[in-house]
């Protein structure tokens, strides 16, 4: 397997991070990426920030 | 009576419950019913409320085993028929070039304390929750605001736990290009 994976399934992993943990070997790839790229850092973020705004809407 | 204050306070919560009751069951009538069986067991249970958590929390708490209730009963009803239009990852490809580089790149949110502070986010919120579609609307309540794992949700709606990867993210993407567009982007939110 490619160090490298793309934005595409970066995103699908970082979705899931939300709702159970990875195994190892994916972590890493998702790791790498956040590494190299601002986009999906921005995408990580906005979901944390989703889910704190969830937790708000239900009070 | 020392839950006086409890028991007024119940009613204001009516028609955030009905919302978020909306969103998944997706017909008034049912929504209407599992918010008044709600109400009536948090009107009967006030004497027992601890105050550890905040009424709107403790009466969300309420409402999703009323909805899991409702869900069982109504498990085949013709909404559930469609849930497979809803599993397809080909859908994303738009959002994504040939390479699997974003079409439109998420952008820095910076720090959104002073939005999540305001009503304003919130009604926003709603607008994109409502516009999602219907089973990835209730998958994603079930998720974030009833706070059900992923095993239970699968369990309770009869779907593949892939299925469930898919409709989650689908959820997350649709409002994360919502808030962006219809908030975030928006210069004139600040202030």
């Amino acid at each position: 397997m490619g160090p490298l994976i793309s934005c595409k399934d970066a995103s699908r992993l970082i979705s899931q991070m939300q709702d159970r943990s990875l195994t190892p070997g994916k972590r890493w790839l998702v790791r790498l990426h956040l590494l190299f790229c601002d986009a999906c850092r921005h995408f990580e973020r906005q979901l944390a920030i989703l889910r704190e705004a969830m937790l708000r809407y239900r009070g | 009576m020392p839950d006086n204050d409890v028991a007024a306070q119940i009613p204001t919560h009516r028609a955030y419950l009905l919302r978020v009751a909306m969103l998944q069951l997706r017909n008034n009538e049912a929504a209407e019913d599992v918010v008044q069986d709600t109400l009536i067991a948090a009107l009967q249970g006030a004497a027992g409320f601890s105050g550890r958590s905040s009424v709107k929390t403790w009466l969300t708490g309420i409402l999703k085993h009323k909805i899991v209730d409702a869900i069982r009963r109504k498990s085949r009803e013709p909404a559930f028929a469609q849930l497979d239009d809803e599993c397809q990852i080909e859908d994303f490809d738009a959002l994504f070039d040939a390479s699997g580089h974003w079409e439109n790149p998420p952008a820095d949110w910076g720090n959104p304390e002073n939005d999540l502070s305001r009503q304003q986010f919130f009604d926003i919120m709603q607008f994109c929750l409502e516009k999602l579609p219907p089973n990835t609307a209730r998958v994603f309540m079930m998720r974030e605001v009833m706070e059900l794992d992923g095993e239970e949700i699968c369990k309770e709606l009869t779907i593949t736990s892939t299925n469930l990867w898919v409709i989650l993210y689908r959820a997350r993407m649709a409002l994360r290009q919502c808030l962006e567009q219809h908030w975030f982007a928006d210069p004139s939110r600040a202030g």
